[in-house]
């Protein structure tokens, strides 16, 4: 019995992992504007992580990709009263990172249109080959696997990938495509990262 | 979306989120950014000091059904309402301003707002009281500071 205590109040000192961090986000922001001044607190600790993936999504460098969170974040403290549904903070977050961290990469290109950028554009967008060592054999191949698929299959993977309900309009505006392709075309870039998998005899 | 592809995709979260996660302490600077962003923003808050929901009933003889909410202000004046029987009534207390410069506006989540101003000495009343969340907002010279959203 005790050990089993010791267990839910552990849970609870994690943050309730169970919960997504879609539905802490809207839980907070709704304590948030019910008056709980520390519950933004507790909406910024949940979706900050998820906003990383999506601006890293585009390529950006660390340092980047952290100016583009806080804008995102500032963003949000100015315009939350346009937020009618709570259940749609999260959605809203990603999209306005999204938009972020397009613009700031329409930015870099104008700024530095050098061979550098465009080889930096299509290279996977993180680690070294040293770091990709230290990864475990499965890993190291899904990750070679996914840096061999172009950039637009990456990036809308890794946004897909942390988005709880995927909202195909704004995301189709922001990638390029068609409304109606995205859920194709994801299954399209599956595939690819399925056969590149394959032809490293993973799996 | 297919169950293999749910489960690639699955993996493929797994991965970004283990191989490149946030730096450590992303989210406390994030924390503190917004807390600062508060501050720094034209918006001040009213901060609710004290509401008599929370409190045993008044004993004060007709103060029965009203409900009294206080709230502070970061550069020092306060604001009392009290809300009785569809009218909230008011004052601005400790306000060094011009009084006659001050706009009290009651809101709501949904857009629905009553806006007054401040006799010489500081009170006001507003005709209509809201149901659901509600907040005030009080103008001065420029500057706006609104309380958070309070359950009516």
């Amino acid at each position: 019995m005790g050990t089993m205590v010791a267990m839910s109040e552990d849970r609870r000192a994690e943050g309730q992992p169970d919960q997504s961090p879609w539905d802490m986000a809207s839980g907070a922001f709704t304590a948030w504007r019910a008056g709980d001044a520390s519950a933004v607190d507790e909406l910024v600790a949940a979706m900050t992580p998820v906003l990383w993936h999506v601006v890293r999504a585009y390529g950006h460098d660390r340092q980047s990709a952290e100016d583009v969170i806080q804008a995102t974040w500032l963003g949000f403290v100015r315009r939350h009263e346009t937020i009618d549904d709570p259940q749609a903070v999260a959605s809203w977050l990603i999209t306005s990172a999204r938009r972020g961290a397009a613009a700031h990469a329409r930015t870099a290109r104008r700024t530095s249109p050098v061979q550098d950028e465009v080889l930096h554009a299509v290279l996977p967008d993180a680690d070294s080959a040293e770091q990709v060592a230290v990864l475990d054999d499965e890993a190291s191949r899904l990750w070679r696997a996914v840096a061999s698929v172009d950039e637009r299959c990456r990036r809308l993977l890794r946004v897909v990938a942390f988005l709880d309900r995927p909202d195909y309009r704004s995301l189709s505006r922001d990638l390029d495509m068609p409304v109606g392709s995205i859920g194709p075309t994801r299954a399209r870039c599956l595939a690819k990262v399925r056969t590149a998998l394959a032809e490293a005899g993973g799996r | 979306m297919t169950d293999p592809d749910a489960a690639l995709l699955d993996e493929l979260r797994d991965m970004w989120a283990a191989h490149d996660p946030p730096p450590v302490g992303l989210a406390a600077t994030m924390v503190a950014a917004v807390a600062t962003a508060d501050l720094d923003h034209e918006w001040e808050m009213l901060v609710l000091v004290r509401d008599s929901v929370d409190q045993p009933a008044a004993p004060v003889r007709g103060l029965a059904s009203a409900r009294m909410l206080l709230f502070t202000a970061a550069e020092g004046w306060s604001l009392d309402a009290e809300l009785d029987d569809g009218q909230v009534r008011g004052q601005l207390l400790d306000f060094d301003g011009d009084m006659g410069s001050v706009e009290v506006t009651l809101e709501t989540p949904a857009g629905a707002t009553w806006t007054t101003r401040l006799d010489e000495v500081g009170f006001f009343a507003i005709r209509g009281q809201p149901t659901g969340l509600f907040r005030f907002t009080v103008r001065h010279a420029g500057t706006v500071a609104s309380s958070r959203w309070v359950e009516a």
